[in-house]
């Protein structure tokens, strides 16, 4: 069972994504050993592309990454999957995938790269809803800003489009052209709507940096951009190599050992593929896994000494679980043609419903003209139709210029209802339990979705839209949130604000599972912007220890 | 193929005997200015201590005129090229130069009196520049083309040093000391090896009214250097004058034979192919510069006038042609768009299952988003097409192999050409010898001269390059 080897660092990490890998790359670099555990393998772009090219369904952006025993993840967002099973009144509404592999889900990520507004972090004292963060939007500014030059942000300049959230400096690279359907929308909103369209900020080249090219608007971002100039953790991860960080995939971790007071971490186990098991010793544990991931983590390693699960004495753990659950609609647009999908996928949005009063009442909402290309589904629809010859491409081609896709990202409140539990049924290859989540979406939200809805409807008619075929329910983002709360009172939270435990003092989360709200922006920045803020704290307690 | 290395060694053995009878000490060889420097040992003083620090007088009035003179000088001669470390400060020094003799490091040419040249005269300058001699009497490595710089007039040499001394920022760091093996680290030798090299007679006269025929040779020869890679080295690395721009080898990449033949050399451009190459680097249908020719484009020649490029141009063109013992056909007439459906199996594999991948995979997934699946590009030709390209219609498949490593990053004026590499360092894709081999063999063989059987061996060699 056990190993020879002697797995030691000053910080281990668990998970090697956009968190994981840029808190090893700045512990490295100060001189800190860093072991990265990664459950998944380790797999480069070439793969991913020839899956991509193999692949019936393009737009079917899990599929290019099918998983391993060992690691499983979401096979695709259809309802019920093998591995996250849902419940509850909204289990459609919480079907999210991610992956788990060297590298992690910006595999497959679509490059939005918000910040989060001040506002987000203060929800209760603003809106006397939901909670506040155990920090503040300022706390987190400058690792914004590193965050967005570690992964190559970019961005309008705030003196034109001023985004709300306060800059320090401008954005590392301008702004992405905007493509030729989203300077319809834009023109439309402008001249029927009070609304405005701004620029998304963008994790993505629009020039040569970091060594990888500008972006080409290949459209498939999701699942995979072939030429590397999106963000993606891989690039921390080589980057952290480079710099002497160990990177072991295939390591599964299934158990924190703590001492006897139960306030430090000494180690964590791993299985590898076989089932090996092998321990790794450390000062400081990071938990730098999916949301999901991570509170699955902390509950499989409950024993005498944590019954409930590890950091888990305020029975949180696995509670409070969000997403920016929205609504979706697509629609033949009667007015003039769009021809989307020129250029990244998702590059402007209307972000007039990002805050406001009505908040102490509603979620906020953001939302996306998606700037996919239409022609699969144009034909589909022609097909479906029953047209034939000329008529058939005619009618691919008119589809294919008029179709407009909308969704939204509806702000979620932490119900601690909504809750992760260990499957009692169901084991992945190494006899770890998958995660099951009961999902009811939160009164406030669906508010926010039915005012989304009403906003839908109004841009369908000022673009004399028809066909409108609305996702049945509610549409999941991906963005899952909140499994591991932060908080100031350790009787209603997992973790403080600078993300370490309030069980263990030597044991710091670093994923979207901290989240206190979820406000409206895509969730990855403030992973990173939170990542390297324990970075920053593990580096000051470890170089003056 | 002779091993250069090994001949010039034996030679320079040779030479240090006879040298070292001429030679100052080899040990106050270590910076610039020795005399000056705590770097070096206190027994190393050396008599060449300079004997003034201040530049020669400059008459009011013409100063400007002297200095932007100067200022154009030092971009045709392109000295920022090497004397530049990446990322580093202009002219600062610190750029690793792989040679046959081992690697040399360039030295701090800023005017600063302890780190760099500021105590140089005009004199001592002019000793350095067109004869390879130190301030303090030592030789340099002929890395430094001073056997081209040679040719430069009295006039564009003050110049060039008024711009030195006047506009160049003092930069305060002395980067590594070259150190090469034993007989090459003793640098008398290089007295020989001055005696059998060629170098340019100074032209006289005032370079500015030149003719533009003697003017593109000026500029070829004594400014651009471009014999310094063009032209192959014989067993004593000099340049063989007559094989003269005949193509040669350098550092892993190939630069071409580029005489008139219209075979083996660029005899079918025209002069404003030529300008257009030089200007950004890019002729499409034709070729791209990389690598060093990359940095050449991009430090000098896209700067230069385009009465100067058109002066250049004109005087590559009539530039004797030199056939080739492996080129038989234009480099850039090969080739076509490759269409042939794509069959596909519509399952993927499972992520971890990293078996070798057949060569069009591999070009799919690694290549076809950019250059297309057919080869041909983008229509706006920021990604070139593989066809009607000298790089791949070349029967030397060397800058393919390179260019493949270390991809293209190329600035001229606003435009921005890269091309990420794939080597071992790549945050986009690591391909392994045998891809890279079986790519460069698919490319070649798809869109170019023909499969080259380049060996996973062979990529290994030029990887270490």
């Amino acid at each position: 069972m056990s190993s020879e080897e002697n797995l030691s660092a000053d910080v281990v990490i668990v998970g090697s994504g956009v968190a994981g890998s840029s808190i090893a790359n700045e512990l490295v670099r100060a001189g800190i050993s860093v072991i990265v555990l990664e459950a998944g393998p380790r797999v480069d772009r070439q793969h991913f592309v020839e899956n991509f090219r193999n692949l019936e369904n393009k737009p079917s952006y899990q599929e290019p990454f099918p998983a391993v025993p060992w690691a499983p993840h979401p096979p695709n967002q259809i309802t019920p999957n093998e591995y996250l099973h849902t419940s509850g009144p909204d289990a459609e509404a919480y079907q999210q995938v991610y992956l788990r592999m060297i590298g992690g889900t910006t595999w497959h990520w679509a490059g939005c790269a918000w910040r989060y507004l001040p506002s987000d972090f203060e929800l209760k004292s603003r809106y006397g809803q939901g909670r506040d963060w155990a920090l503040k939007y300022d706390d987190l500014e400058p690792f914004y800003y590193q965050a967005e030059v570690t992964m190559g942000v970019c961005g309008p300049d705030p003196a034109v489009e001023d985004l709300g959230s306060p800059r320090k400096q401008p954005y590392p690279m301008e702004a992405l052209p905007i493509s030729f359907a989203a300077q319809q929308f834009r023109k439309l909103i402008d001249e029927k709507t009070p609304w405005r369209v701004v620029h998304e900020p963008q994790a993505r080249n629009t020039r040569p940096y970091a060594n990888r090219p500008t972006c080409e608007g290949h459209n498939n971002c999701m699942p995979i951009c072939p030429i590397g100039a999106m963000y993606n953790g891989s690039y921390s991860v080589y980057d952290a190599e480079a710099a002497g960080a160990k990177f072991i995939p295939n390591a599964v971790v299934y158990k924190i050992e703590r001492d006897a007071a139960n306030k430090r971490v000494t180690a964590v186990q791993y299985f590898d593929p076989d089932k090996g098991s092998h321990r790794v010793t450390g000062k400081y544990f990071v938990i730098a896994a999916h949301c999901i991931e991570t509170a699955k983590l902390l509950l499989v390693s409950a024993d005498e000494q944590s019954p409930d699960g590890v950091a888990n004495s305020s029975g949180h753990v696995g509670r409070n679980m969000m997403d920016h659950t929205g609504v979706q609609v697509t629609f033949i647009s009667g007015d003039q043609a769009l021809w989307p999908g020129r250029g990244p996928l998702e590059t402007n949005v209307i972000d007039n419903f990002r805050d406001g009063d009505w908040r102490n009442e509603r979620g906020a909402y953001l939302v996306h003209m998606v700037d996919d290309n239409q022609v699969d589904l144009a034909t589909q629809m022609a097909i479906a139709k029953g047209y034939v010859g000329r008529e058939l491409e005619e009618q691919i081609r008119y589809m294919a210029a008029h179709t407009v896709r909308l969704f939204s990202h509806n702000e979620a409140l932490p119900d601690p209802n909504n809750r992760l539990t260990l499957s009692k049924t169901k084991k992945d290859a190494l006899g770890i339990p998958h995660p099951d989540v009961y999902y009811k979406l939160p009164e406030y939200t669906v508010r926010s979705c039915e005012h989304t809805r009403k906003v839908f409807r109004e841009l369908i008619g000022h673009m004399h839209g028809t066909e409108e075929q609305w996702t049945p329910g509610y549409f999941p983002q991906d963005h899952p949130s909140g499994s591991t709360i932060m908080g100031v009172d350790p009787r209603d939270s997992v973790v403080d604000g600078h993300c370490r435990t309030h069980d263990h003092d030597n044991l710091f989360i670093a994923s979207s599972s901290v989240f206190s709200t979820v406000g409206t922006g895509n969730i990855t920045l403030t992973v990173a912007a939170l990542a390297l803020r324990v970075a920053d704290t593990l580096k000051k307690e470890l170089t003056h220890a | 193929m002779p091993d250069f290395a090994k001949t010039f060694r034996a030679l320079l053995v040779a030479g240090t005997v006879l040298g070292t009878v001429l030679a100052v000490p080899a040990a106050a060889e270590s910076a610039p200015d020795a005399p000056a420097s705590s770097a070096a040992p206190a027994s190393a003083a050396s008599p060449a201590t300079p004997s003034q620090t201040t530049p020669a007088p400059v008459v009011a009035g013409e100063e400007d005129a002297v200095i932007a003179r100067g200022a154009y000088i030092a971009t045709a001669a392109d000295c920022v090229a090497c004397h530049t470390a990446k990322d580093g400060k202009p002219f600062a020094g610190g750029l690793k130069v792989a040679t046959p003799m081992g690697d040399i490091i360039s030295t701090n040419i800023t005017p600063d009196s302890q780190h760099g040249i500021g105590k140089y005269t005009e004199e001592q300058f002019d000793q350095a520049v067109r004869h390879g001699i130190r301030a303090d009497g030592a030789n340099l490595y002929p890395v430094m083309p001073y056997v081209s710089y040679a040719g430069m007039t009295d006039q564009d040499m003050k110049a060039l040093y008024a711009w030195f001394m006047h506009r160049v920022q003092p930069v305060a760091t002395t980067p590594p000391e070259t150190s090469l093996p034993f007989p090459a680290s003793v640098r008398s030798a290089m007295k020989v090896w001055n005696m059998l090299a060629s170098s340019e007679k100074p032209a006289t006269g005032d370079s500015a009214t030149f003719d533009s025929q003697k003017r593109g040779e000026y500029l070829a020869n004594a400014l651009e250097h471009c014999g310094t890679c063009h032209t192959p080295r014989n067993f004593m690395l000099g340049e063989k004058q007559d094989r003269y721009l005949g193509g040669g080898s350098l550092g892993g990449w190939y630069a071409p034979n580029i005489t008139s033949s219209k075979t083996a050399g660029i005899g079918d451009w025209s002069e404003d192919d030529l300008v257009a190459y030089l200007k950004t680097g890019q002729v499409p249908g034709r070729a791209q510069a990389a690598g060093p020719m990359g940095e050449a484009v991009e430090h000098s020649t896209s700067k230069l006038t385009d009465t100067d490029l058109h002066a250049l141009a004109g005087y590559l063109r009539q530039v004797p042609a030199l056939e080739d013992d492996i080129e038989r056909k234009a480099r850039d007439s090969f080739g076509q768009a490759f269409n042939a459906p794509d069959i596909r199996t519509a399952v993927p594999k499972r992520i971890d299952d990293l078996a070798e991948m057949s060569p069009d995979r591999i070009f799919d997934d690694n290549c076809a988003a950019c250059h297309q699946r057919n080869g041909a590009g983008t229509d706006d030709h920021y990604t070139p097409s593989l066809f009607s390209n000298s790089v791949t219609g070349t029967l030397r498949p060397d800058n393919l192999i390179m260019v493949i490593l270390n991809g293209v990053d190329r600035t001229t004026g606003k435009d921005h050409a890269f091309m990420p590499g794939f080597n071992g360092q790549s945050e986009v894709e690591r391909l392994s010898d045998t891809e890279i081999a079986s790519l460069v063999n698919y490319v070649m063989g798809t869109f170019g001269s023909g499969d080259p059987h380049v060996t996973a061996e062979k990529v290994a060699e030029f990887r270490k390059q």
